[in-house]
């Protein structure tokens, strides 16, 4: 049995979540930390992917990054990027459906903080940085760590918006989601099966890792 | 250090304007809760900032509206200890205290914790987190780790609030020593009026977002300058009348509860005849005379008789009304409990009861 689509999927799912939580991270922690113009409305814009359909993202994806935009056109004669139809395009694709799932959970534990520790340190003398680095984020890990699991497993289970960026090429861009559906389509039920195994016993531990984390029985 | 400042917020529904000048001493901020204390403090930190003003330590401006100046807080040098302190969850005592500290060489941050966790009692307790520590361990190691960092003011909001009465009885003592042997300009919030009387050499009564008065404990307790400040004081007895003369150094007044009074006239008075004036009598200095007792010349003014309408008894003191002159104004009368016991006094009762002149304030 081919396992391509197991290490891709795991490679596309790593690659994003370090995306994930890096941007995440400061989304999260503007988000709420800091009271700004327009703070709702990049909410519903990060938010968007959980309730907007994976293949109309997946659209917006395919034309924002195509040739036929500027942004698809700088990336691709500029920086020699090519995003759509290859194994990057999936990894855009899992980490803008992964973010809201991330930057959730992070931005809870982050309010989490009470302003007034941040405040207890400040009037000890110490820089916005350092703070986040010994009080903040030593606080809110366990948020973090819950959201990162999270979108890391909601990347493995990307299916919609990759398809639509990166396509259905075996051995390229197949990634398990879509290698599933393609035994399912060509009645190759062994392949389903194991496939679908893998898939759920992976989703079952992540649920449990995390509903740990959150606990703090760590 | 000296701290002076000058406050302008306005905030919803309320405004704070005030301006105060601290030595180095232990100034007490009382007020009622909502008067906007809080937010005195907070402009000082710099944790909220003022509309307008000024904050100066030693002369040197942290805050000036008109200049632009607004120090970051870090860099204030203020220590301030929170209400509920705002221990750091994840830290030790030991860590905590430490924390303003830890960039100072690994054996001066032992020597200087050392130094502190002995003085604050916190000995062996050093590796505790805070969620295992009494209310009263927390609270020293608060005050611990913002003395660790030399603050050059020290701001404490409510500090014994959250404590056991008898834990407060204990910490305030603490406080008063460590203050003699860290005499650092401190500003103590609080809303209790036993605390304010024990803690504050002076004492500022915060009203509405505005100073009513700022003194000495004896000035704020005994001369209130306000009706509040004397409401706010405990006094309790406070009535309005019309001046109607003086004799020597006494002023009469013509009061429409209480007829005639006879009291002393305040050192500074500018009051004239025909002048309203409001004037107190605290429930403490209310003189019972026993019924066979022949009058003499200290209790022979302000002479009342009436009946006593309630009897509440507290710890070691009683707190009597006493229905007074005709209006059917009462008369608060705080008496310690053998004094009770031996005049048999009880609800129903008619008293005689003695407003001394000398202990009559005349709020001008």
């Amino acid at each position: 049995m081919d396992m391509f689509p197991l290490y891709l999927t795991v490679k596309v799912s790593f690659t994003a979540t370090v995306f994930t939580v890096a941007v995440g991270l400061v989304v999260a922690w503007t988000m709420a930390k800091k009271d700004f113009f327009g703070k709702d409305f990049l909410d519903v814009i990060v938010m968007q992917p959980l309730v907007i359909p994976p293949t109309v993202l997946g659209y917006y994806l395919l034309t924002l990054l195509g040739r036929s935009s500027p942004v698809g056109r700088f990336l691709e004669d500029v920086l020699g990027f090519q995003l759509v139809f290859t194994w990057k395009g999936a990894v855009v694709a899992a980490f803008i459906s992964s973010l809201p799932l991330f930057v959730k959970p992070a931005r809870a534990a982050f309010e989490g903080v009470g302003a007034e520790l941040e405040d207890a340190a400040r009037l000890l003398g110490k820089s916005e940085i350092y703070i986040i680095r010994t009080v903040t984020l030593p606080l809110a890990w366990r948020g973090i760590l819950a959201g990162a699991v999270m979108s890391f497993a909601r990347a493995t289970g990307e299916f919609g918006a990759t398809l639509m960026v990166a396509g259905n090429i075996p051995g390229v861009t197949q990634t398990l989601p879509i290698a599933i559906y393609d035994a399912v389509q060509s009645a190759d039920d062994y392949t389903a099966n194991v496939l679908v195994g893998v898939i759920t016993l992976f989703s079952f531990t992540v649920l449990y890792l995390a509903g740990r984390f959150t606990r703090g029985r760590f | 250090m000296s701290l002076g400042f000058e406050l302008k917020k306005k905030l919803r529904g309320f405004s704070v304007d005030v301006g105060l000048k601290v030595d180095e001493e232990l100034m007490v901020l009382f007020g009622p809760s909502g008067a906007g204390k809080t937010m005195i403090l907070k402009m000082i930190s710099g944790l909220v900032r003022p509309d307008e003003g000024v904050v100066e330590v030693s002369s040197a401006r942290l805050f000036d509206s008109r200049e632009g100046v607004d120090l970051p807080i870090r860099l204030r040098r203020i220590g301030y200890v929170f209400q509920d302190y705002a221990l750091f969850p994840h830290k030790t005592v030991f860590g905590n205290i430490s924390y303003g500290i830890d960039y100072l060489e690994d054996s001066e941050i032992k020597r200087r914790v050392g130094e502190l966790v002995e003085l604050m009692r916190l000995t062996g307790l050093e590796d505790r987190y805070p969620h295992e520590l009494s209310g009263g361990q927390k609270q020293r190691t608060a005050l611990a780790r913002t003395l660790a960092t030399s603050p050059r003011v020290l701001l404490l909001d409510e500090p014994f609030s959250a404590l056991d009465y008898q834990v407060r009885e204990k910490l305030r003592s603490d406080l008063l020593n460590i203050h003699k042997l860290y005499p650092i300009t401190t500003i103590l919030v609080t809303h209790d009026l036993e605390e304010a009387f024990m803690l504050g050499k002076r004492i500022s009564v915060i009203n509405n977002g505005k100073i009513e008065q700022t003194g000495s404990r004896e000035d704020v307790f005994y001369r209130p300058r306000t009706r509040n400040v004397a409401r706010f004081m405990g006094v309790k007895n406070i009535f309005s009348g019309t001046v109607t003369g003086f004799d020597s150094a006494h002023t009469i007044i013509r009061s429409r509860d209480l007829g005639a009074i006879k009291a002393h006239t305040p050192e500074g008075a500018s009051y004239g005849v025909g002048k309203e004036v409001s004037f107190c009598i605290r429930p403490e200095e209310v003189i019972v005379i026993r019924p066979d007792k022949v009058l003499d010349n200290r209790v022979q003014d302000n002479l009342f008789e009436g009946e006593i309408t309630e009897t509440t008894g507290k710890g070691s003191t009683h707190t009597m009304y006493m229905k007074i002159g005709s209006g059917g104004a009462l008369l608060k009368i705080e008496l310690p409990n053998f004094v009770l016991r031996k005049l048999a006094l009880a609800t129903g009762k008619r008293i005689r009861v003695s407003l001394k002149k000398e202990d009559i304030w005349i709020i001008p």
